[in-house]
């Protein structure tokens, strides 16, 4: 552990996808809950990266790539979502939005 | 320990940290000042990684353009004042934290035993400097190996574009046009002329020298409502006295 190795990578990947996942499950802001399905998505880029550096491969950071665009398509589409959500029902908490289940 | 595990592990605790403020928070607006503090802490790391395009592009597009629309939504929905961590619902709190620290202890646990596997790939530093740095490499092997790839996720975005729209289109067009009659209407000519079936005498064309002849112009109609633009004389029934 005194030289950076991928592994240092991976635990903090492993963290900041843990603190998101755990974000995911207990608020109940929507839109808390988008970012921390940004910062899971961001968690994934960092063990890509470490990868990559770690195995002199550019694959990793082509991957880290794509999901940096498909984490923007899903702002995107996701934030859209958000606002016809607040025009229909006005509230961001989803806990009241369970029109689906109903 | 050397000085580059120093600095990494500096970065990655800020990181964790802005990460934690995401979740804690009670504000959406200090979850977002939390989330780009820890979106720039990774693109430092990434610098560390060697992937200086990558830190670029993570600082522009996630510190950057994701948290502007995540503000501007923020500022949109109304900001209700959500009693979260405090009561109402304890039992979803313990589960998602115990959930979380044994997932993460799994994590750890497997990090810490593995064995790497494969072979270092042909992109060593010298490499990446002989073709001119890591955005050069990066371009040569996206725009190669991955050609069908970027093609089908420019594709993506652009259906995600449309979708955004089609999602945020304000509402109806008939609850738009209500909304517009309820307004002040300005017109330059009446809109029952294009609905009646013979249509009003064409404009005079205009001269020359002269775009419009004096007095038998379009009139400017001033209506507060539908109704009373419609009692007003159309294009064809108005007499200049």
């Amino acid at each position: 552990m005194t030289e950076l190795s991928a592994t240092h990578f991976l635990l903090l990947s492993a963290a900041l996808f843990i603190i998101g996942m755990v974000g995911v499950l207990t608020r109940r802001n929507i839109l808390v809950i988008f970012m921390c399905i940004e910062l899971m998505l961001n968690a994934v880029n960092v063990s890509l990266i470490g990868f990559a550096w770690e195995l002199h491969q550019l694959t990793g950071q082509v991957f880290a790539l794509f999901v940096i665009a498909i984490a923007a398509a899903e702002a995107v589409v996701g934030l859209g979502i958000v606002m016809a959500l607040t025009r229909r029902a006005d509230t961001v908490d989803i806990d009241e939005l369970r029109q689906l289940r109903e | 320990m050397s000085l580059q595990v120093l600095i990494f592990s500096l970065l990655a605790c800020v990181s964790i940290l802005g990460a934690l403020g995401v979740v804690i928070a009670r504000n959406p607006v200090h979850s977002a000042i939390g989330l780009v503090l820890s979106f720039l802490n990774v693109a430092a790391i990434y610098l560390i990684a060697r992937a200086e395009f990558l830190a670029v592009v993570q600082v522009i597009v996630y510190a950057g353009a994701v948290i502007v629309l995540v503000v501007f939504v923020t500022m949109l929905v109304h900001p209700d004042d959500l009693p979260e961590f405090h009561g109402r619902r304890p039992l979803r709190i313990v589960t998602g934290l115990v959930l979380g620290v044994a997932l993460l202890l799994e994590v750890a646990a497997a990090v810490l035993t593995r064995s790497l596997s494969g072979a270092p790939g042909p992109w060593t530093d010298e490499a990446v400097a002989a073709v001119g740095g890591n955005t050069q490499a990066l371009g040569q092997t996206l725009y190669s190996d991955y050609m069908l790839a970027i093609q089908l996720t420019a594709l993506l975005l652009l259906a995600a574009t449309i979708g955004a729209i089609v999602l945020a289109r304000p509402e109806a067009v008939s609850e738009r046009v209500a909304a517009a009659r309820r307004t002040l209407t300005i017109s330059l000519a009446h809109p029952r002329g294009l609905d009646q079936p013979e249509r009003p005498p064409a404009l005079p064309r205009p001269s020359d020298g002269q775009v419009k002849p004096a007095g038998s112009g379009r009139p400017i109609v001033l209506a507060r409502s539908a109704n009373e633009f419609t009692e007003q004389p159309a294009w064809g029934e108005w007499r200049t006295p």
